[in-house]
């Protein structure tokens, strides 16, 4: 299992995608960040004042909105891009037990997420602390509740990478399961979760269990637990991990 | 030397794809110590037979076993078996030296393995480009280099002359002769005979899914003789052949005023043209050609038991 993981980090390191993607998470971090301390003071925010703790989380759990959905495709790229070069056939003849292929490759892009993660929350940090002491605001990054904030900032994406894998292996095809996975956060589960007939189950989504994994989000809708939250969206990563290992990738490779 | 008892054995392996039967009750044996050309015309089956025997596709029927094992038994199958298929891709922006580390990393083998292999199958110039930008020889250069890399007693190769230039295949060609030679199992699949007229020594034959024949080279090209007639006239020809031979005449035109005649002699045919008053340019008896050989066994109905049964 060591080689295997080994060999899907050498997959992932050997093309550039993942540089392309971590340069536009810390890019979409940084546009977050920048957007809720600019309009902090405009009176019609909805988060709290960024002097008060509340505030400050709502800030640093912006890192996991810039990084998810990005390792989500990072992960969903790196299993269907199998199929898509047609290396799924050597992957295969060098392990046929392909659910360790799958195993393998849940096991590497949950580290990615988790270094996805970090490197999000710094940038928020490189962002935030300049800029709230320039306007006398103090924060400390360990108090306040906001290492909570990280961890939940690293479950979710790390889970959201779990995801991807799950969604890549059950689909195959590359561009169904980036589409798909675009199309879902910013286009169906918004549209969804704006429905007011709705809001009573659209708490058990995967982008409203991510939000519950930080506890904080700019619109006014209740979340689960943080605990349920995690539980819920690793369920949802591991039953299409699952799926995929157990139909998906059983079919012919020709 | 060593010795390597590491044959494939595919036996009853059917496999169907929607309506197509793409293999159908398959049965045959690869020893080793000898290169055996897996042949057949595009769509016989042949890529699917290979894939079952791999792992990749699961038959229908039957079964398909390397050194005495289905592949996905195979507890280090790198050092067993190694496979190039057609049809088996590169990521296009890896370079084709990583592409080997990442197989190498899987394998357990060092990196230095694949520094060698890329030496060996003569890519050493182009290990650090991109394998989108390799030419289709190289790709197969490629290939062959990841399934050279656990030396593995078996080796099986699908069209792995395609795209390849004439210095190339002669290089391929010496390559899997002394493989074989060192007592390896060593199967090749090819849809064009002649290419692989000077390489193999045993041939197994499919067509539309079947097994047609199974033996030695030489016996592929002793059963049958033929007569090359040269007229212009071959439909006279043809028509005082088929006169004067009333069980039937069997001949192919190949060529504008050339005829391939079957099971008569050269004399029988230039007795026939002399009285029906033919004109003849060339009567030329020969072995089969193996060509038309393998053209007559793969191509569609013709006669006996094989092709009668049509896929239900």
């Amino acid at each position: 299992m060591n080689l295997l993981i080994a060999a899907e980090f050498r997959k992932l390191f050997t093309t550039r995608l993942w540089l392309w993607l971590l340069l536009g998470t810390m890019g979409l971090t940084a546009l977050y960040a920048s957007l809720l301390i600019g309009f902090s003071e405009d009176p019609d925010t909805m988060t709290a004042p960024l002097t008060t703790p509340a505030g400050q989380r709502t800030l640093f759990a912006v890192a996991s909105g810039g990084a998810n959905t990005l390792v989500a495709v990072l992960a969903a790229i790196g299993i269907t891009s199998e199929f898509r070069h047609k290396t799924a056939s050597a992957t295969f003849l060098a392990t046929p037990r392909r659910t360790s292929v799958v195993a393998a490759k849940l096991v590497t892009y949950a580290a990615t997420g988790a270094a996805y993660a970090v490197t999000s929350l710094l940038v928020v940090a490189v962002i935030a602390v300049p800029w709230l002491t320039a306007k006398d605001i103090d924060i400390n990054l360990l108090g306040g509740g906001l290492p909570g904030t990280y961890a939940g900032v690293m479950a979710d994406v790390v889970i959201f990478a779990l995801l991807g894998v799950g969604l890549g292996a059950l689909l195959r095809n590359q561009v169904a399961a980036v589409v798909g996975l675009l199309v879902y956060r910013f286009v169906a589960e918004p549209i969804l979760t704006g429905i007011p007939a709705l809001g009573d189950w659209t708490i058990y989504l995967p982008g409203s269990a991510s939000a519950a994994l930080t506890q904080v989000s700019l619109t006014t809708q209740e979340y689960l637990q943080a605990w349920q939250g995690g539980l819920l969206l690793a369920g949802y990563a591991l039953a299409l991990a699952g799926a995929g290992a157990l139909i998906s990738m059983r079919r012919d490779i020709i | 030397m060593p010795v390597y008892n590491d044959g494939v054995e595919v036996s009853h392996v059917s496999k169907r794809f929607g309506p197509v039967l793409a293999v159908d009750d398959l049965s045959f044996t690869v020893k080793p110590g000898a290169v055996t050309g897996f042949l057949g015309p595009n769509g016989a089956g042949k890529t699917t037979t290979l894939r079952m025997l791999l792992g990749l596709v699961r038959p229908d029927t039957g079964s398909a076993t390397i050194a005495g094992h289905e592949y996905r038994e195979l507890r280090r199958p790198a050092s067993v078996v190694g496979a190039a298929l057609e049809a088996t891709g590169f990521h296009p922006a890896r370079s084709g030296l990583n592409h080997l580390r990442v197989y190498c990393t899987v394998n357990g083998y060092p990196s230095r393995r694949a520094e060698e292999l890329m030496d060996l199958v003569g890519l050493d110039d182009a290990k650090h480009r991109a394998a989108g930008g390799y030419s289709l020889g190289m790709r197969q250069r490629l290939a062959l280099a990841a399934a050279l890399l656990g030396e593995p007693g078996v080796l099986i190769l699908d069209e792995p002359a395609n795209g390849l230039d004439p210095e190339g295949i002669v290089w391929m060609r010496r390559f899997l002769r002394e493989y074989a030679d060192a007592g390896r199992t060593v199967l090749v699949s090819s849809h064009v005979l002649t290419e692989m007229q000077q390489l193999v020594d045993h041939v197994v034959i499919l067509n539309r899914g079947r097994l047609v024949h199974q033996g030695s080279l030489t016996e592929l090209s002793g059963g049958n003789s033929r007569v090359l007639v040269r007229t212009p006239d071959p439909e006279r020809l043809l028509r005082a052949l088929r006169d004067a031979v009333p069980a039937g005449v069997r001949a192919e035109p190949s060529g504008l005023d050339t005829l391939q005649v079957c099971d008569l002699s050269a004399n029988q045919i230039g007795r026939v043209a002399f009285s029906a008053g033919v004109e003849l340019h060339e009567l030329t008896p020969g072995p089969g050609d193996l060509e038309q050989v393998f053209f007559d066994l793969t191509r569609g109905p013709v006669d006996g038991p094989v092709e009668q049964r049509e896929p239900a």
